[in-house]
């Protein structure tokens, strides 16, 4: 479970202050696939940033699994990032000198995981998602699509329970899209839970919830009865 | 996957980066361990020429060079052999033995050699009395508080006094004291007879490895030299062996006067001017050093400050991924040990490398690898490294994980 409470980011420069993300409460039970939508500059990134451990709220606490995020050491959030969360990235954010195999073993070696199961893991995933004659290749001789499979293999690795999305299809084609969102729906199904940032109605309907934000500020968050698939538990 | 695969694939993914980046630390490297092994070596040959070299003062054509002395050059002119004759006519008082030599360059079988002539104690003893009325040679009237170079008739009977004391007592014109080396090559042993100058020899004797030029070197009688060589009544230098060193001191101006057109050195000049040169290396290596320092340091900071810079969104997502602050510090930390380590052996081997041409070719001492020295300059490079990017590190280690969001 996450939970908001009584944030404010501000980011200062240039001698003024702008407000980036404000929310008085907001809690992400375990299990909801969310979709944050809003225009561009509305704090879509600076929330999931937040959510994530990665930016520390100007006033508020961050809490996941009850415990407060930017209480914790930096080096402890790193540590909670590792053990529970997956990013997906827009451009991927690949290794560029790293191979898919190398790639998706970096997070394992975070858990300080032995070498074999290193491999044995990252293999699996990748032969999974139809890259086993990719392995040894680098980012740069993927196609885009190849690439977020890769970046998704990185992502679920090492079986987070929070998947945190930022605008995770807006470098793909349909194909590779419904690629990303056929995963998500698997994870949502597996009980993960997801917090996606998206431009793309067709994304947020995927959702069974969408939160808005207009100028840093949540002005709607609505349950979407129409949702094509339900976690088990809520069925 | 571990730091080290990471750091070693970014490293390897790049080697332009990592030539140019390091580079200045690496000829920094080079050039600290070329001058420290050349001054090293030349000190170690100063006090071996010093032990050798038993006379005290040198008389030199007025263009000699003492490089010309100790290399038995020709180039450096000649004296006249009467000058040995006048110094003794003076009645120079401390004056305990002197020995003209000259050198002549020849082959035997395809060996080039160097015969020095030089001319037997006996004969110049008979000189000075054929010559001179005068009272000289051995007066207890000279000033030396100790004589410690008196030599007897006896000491300078077997060819080892060439080493020992400069001098030999008796040399037929028909005999040759051979140098180790020569000896070697030649493969001739003491009562042999060796062709030079198309002329027969006996060998009186083979001197004993000295690790001097010596070796390189066969002595013969300076008359049979200067006939053979058709050179002359000349000489390249005259050594001159004063009683205690305090008398070489205050020989050296009576002499100059004697011989206006030669060159007096003593050899405590010899040594002032070596160790002078030697000093002027030691400090020429600590300027290299601090500029490897400074130079070397600021470009590879720079270079790493860059890199932090290139890889801010790869530093986000490491990040995300679940690297602590410490970890991404230690990427860039371990990037530079390697990098430090990499130069620091790389200018190692060339510094080396040069050092071993350089010595012999320039400065014309022989050079044998210094492992403390090298092993010094390579810990040196890569304290450097580290130091430099110690800060650029820590930067990379304060960055906000959520810059792996930011679109380029
Ligand atoms: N590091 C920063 N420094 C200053 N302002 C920032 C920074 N990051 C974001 N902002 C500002 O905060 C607002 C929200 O940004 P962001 O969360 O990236 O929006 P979104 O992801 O919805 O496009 C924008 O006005 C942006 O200019
Ligand atoms: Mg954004």
């Amino acid at each position: 479970m996450i939970q908001l409470e009584t944030i404010a980011k501000q980011y200062s420069g240039r001698g003024q202050k702008l407000t980036a993300f404000r929310c008085e409460a907001l809690t992400i039970e375990d299990g909801e696939y969310v979709a944050i939508v809003g225009p561009s500059g509305s704090g879509k990134t600076t929330l999931l940033s937040m959510l994530g451990g990665m930016l520390s709220p100007s006033t508020g606490r961050v809490l996941v699994d009850d415990v407060s995020l930017y209480d914790q050491s930096v080096a402890a959030r790193s540590a909670i990032r590792g053990q529970k969360m997956g990013f997906v990235f827009q451009s991927f954010n690949l290794i560029p000198y790293l191979s898919a195999l190398q790639n998706v073993q970096v997070p394992l070696s975070f858990a300080k995981l032995s070498a074999e199961v290193q491999q044995q893991r990252a293999t699996e995933l990748l032969v999974d998602l139809g890259l086993s004659e990719r392995l040894h290749h680098r980012p740069a001789e993927l196609s885009v699509g190849q690439q977020q499979r890769v970046a998704l293999a990185r992502t679920l690795v090492n079986d987070p329970q929070i998947i945190l999305a930022d605008e995770p299809t807006g470098n793909l084609d349909p194909t590779s899209k419904e690629v990303v969102l056929k995963i998500f729906d698997e994870c949502h199904q597996q009980g993960r839970t997801l917090v996606v940032v998206t431009h793309d109605p067709s994304v947020a309907e995927r959702a069974t919830r969408r939160l808005t934000l207009v100028d840093g500020n949540l002005v709607d968050s609505d349950e979407i009865e129409t949702s094509t698939l339900r976690p088990a538990s809520a069925a | 996957m571990n730091l080290r695969s990471i750091i070693w694939q970014e490293l390897k993914s790049r080697p332009s980066a990592v030539i140019f980046n390091s580079l200045t630390i690496l000829l920094g490297v080079a050039a600290l361990v070329a001058i420290r092994h050349v001054t090293v070596h030349s000190e170690k040959e100063v006090s071996k020429q010093l032990s050798n070299l038993g006379a005290n003062i040198l008389v030199l054509p007025k263009d000699a060079t003492l490089q010309n002395y100790y290399a038995a050059d020709q180039n450096g002119g000649s004296l006249p052999e009467e000058h040995v004759a006048e110094i003794y006519l003076a009645g120079l008082s401390g004056v305990e033995q002197v020995s003209p030599r000259l050198n002549v360059a020849t082959q035997v079988d395809e060996h080039a050699i160097t015969v020095t002539g030089i001319l037997p104690q006996s004969e110049v003893e008979a000189l000075a009395s054929w010559q001179a009325t005068t009272m000289f040679m051995n007066t207890t009237d000279t000033g030396c508080c100790q004589r410690t170079n008196v030599v007897s008739a006896q000491q300078l009977a077997s060819p080892q006094a060439l080493i020992e004391h400069r001098a030999i007592q008796e040399l037929d014109k028909n005999a040759i004291v051979v140098g180790a080396d020569i000896a070697a090559k030649l493969g001739c042993k003491a009562a042999d007879r060796v062709e030079l100058f198309g002329e027969k020899f006996t060998v009186l004797g083979i001197l004993p490895t000295t690790g001097t030029v010596d070796d390189g070197r066969v002595f013969a009688h300076l008359h049979e030299v200067q006939r053979l060589s058709e050179s002359g009544a000349t000489c390249n230098a005259i050594e001159i062996v004063g009683c205690c060193e305090d008398a070489a001191g205050s020989l050296v101006p009576q002499l100059q006067e004697l011989l206006p057109n030669a060159k007096i050195v003593t050899i405590s000049q010899v040594v002032q001017t070596q160790v002078g040169v030697n000093q002027l290396m030691a400090k020429t290596s600590w300027i290299v050093l601090a500029v490897m320092m400074v130079v070397g340091g600021a470009g590879l900071a720079g270079a790493i400050s860059s890199n932090v810079q290139e890889r801010r969104r790869e530093i986000g997502t490491l990040m995300a991924l679940g690297a602590t602050p410490r970890y991404i510090q230690q990427l860039f930390l371990g990037k530079a040990l390697l990098l430090g380590l990499a130069a620091g052996a790389i200018g190692c081997l060339l510094g080396v490398s040069a050092a071993l041409i350089v010595g012999p070719a320039w400065a014309g001492v022989s050079v044998t690898p210094l492992v403390g020295t090298s092993l010094l300059a390579v810990l040196l490079a890569t304290f450097v490294a580290l130091v430099a990017a110690w800060w650029p590190a820590r930067r990379a280690a304060q960055l906000d994980p959520c810059i792996c969001f930011r679109e380029v």
